[in-house]
């Protein structure tokens, strides 16, 4: 997954749920240079009574803000679907720099 | 020297020993072999090898600790690692990063005898209420007390790490608590205060008061069966 470009990083779920998992893999992807690097992470634990629905949500550094429903699916589906992005950027970068 | 060189043969320990050796595949369809040690112990795994070691950690960790909480943790780098140990350690507990197959095979097996031996799937307990906390980088603080003022000390030294370390649920005595749950658990006193307060109420209430209420229950049983004895006695001698 690439996280470069990522500037704020949502995640609400339930760790008893069946989204856990690809949340969790989700916010262990992040490397911890990146966190000193000054990419916002917030993370909320929500709890079965809890009326909000589990979340991911990330601002890119152009910001642009993608989201999607982790309970629906797995933790590679996610991540090409934050790639496609990631890679527009990616490629915008390359073209700039070059 | 061994028996199997006195006698000048090359036989397989387990037939040395007295025992035939059985093919069991028709006991796992998915996994056929299983070891036998010297001293009998049928487990999945080599007796030796690192798995077995740490299910029967894993079995000990969760026996001999009350308290359990499961952290999730991000990527920690070794100085932080280093200070979430230090911290914890201060406040009489122990962070234990755990390998979630393994952690789970003891969860499945947790009330057999022997977790590491092997287990059909319907012996095995597949719906343990810790098993979605298995998912992803988890580890585990565990105290050898019940006291929720530590509990209450380590919650917040994790909203201070925020999402490098944060707790997904616990494990409390016998019961499995969400979050919510161990919020309520961390503003009890600790135990022995909580029996102290028993106690003082106990005293309060009086020697003889509570005797009575106690026997109340047993008394009230006897009266009742005596006066249907009685009827029932009654309606008799009317019959004859």
């Amino acid at each position: 997954m690439i996280t470069k470009y990522f500037s704020k990083v949502v995640v609400k779920f339930n760790p008893f749920g069946k989204e856990a998992k690809t949340a969790r893999l989700l916010l262990s992807s992040i490397p911890p240079a990146q966190r000193l690097q000054g990419t916002q992470i917030q993370s909320e634990i929500l709890h079965a009574s809890s009326s909000k629905t589990p979340i991911v949500k990330i601002t890119y550094k152009d910001k642009k803000e993608m989201e999607l429903d982790p309970s629906t699916v797995t933790f590679q589906e996610l991540a090409s679907y934050f790639d496609r992005h990631s890679r527009q950027l990616k490629l915008k970068e390359s073209i700039e720099n070059s | 020297m061994s028996l199997s060189g006195l006698l000048g043969l090359r036989l397989p320990l387990i037939q040395v020993l007295g025992k035939p050796y059985v093919s069991r595949s028709w006991w796992r369809s998915y996994a056929v072999s299983s070891h036998t040690s010297l001293e009998g112990r049928i487990t999945v795994k080599p007796l030796e090898s690192r798995k077995t070691f740490l299910v029967d950690s894993y079995k000990h960790m969760m026996e001999t600790s009350p308290v359990v909480l499961f952290v999730h943790y991000n990527n920690l780098m070794k100085n932080e690692d280093h200070h979430y140990r230090s911290l914890v350690k201060q406040q009489g507990g122990r962070l234990t990063m755990l390998r979630n197959s393994l952690f789970s095979v003891y969860l499945k097996n947790s009330k057999a005898s022997d977790p590491c031996a092997p287990l059909s799937r319907k012996k095995q307990n597949r719906k343990h209420p810790l098993l979605p906390l298995l998912k992803g980088p988890t580890a585990a603080i565990t105290f050898a007390e019940t006291n929720p003022v530590s509990v209450a000390k380590i919650l917040k030294m994790l909203e201070r790490a925020q999402d490098k370390l944060f707790v997904v649920g616990a494990k409390v005595e016998t019961e499995v608590y969400d979050v919510t749950q161990l919020n309520q658990f961390k503003t009890l006193p600790s135990k022995p205060e909580l029996q102290a307060q028993l106690l003082g109420l106990l005293n309060v209430l009086g020697g003889a008061g509570l005797v009575r209420t106690l026997e109340a229950g047993s008394q009230t049983l006897y009266l009742t069966l005596s006066s249907h004895q009685d009827n029932q006695s009654s309606d008799n001698k009317k019959e004859e």
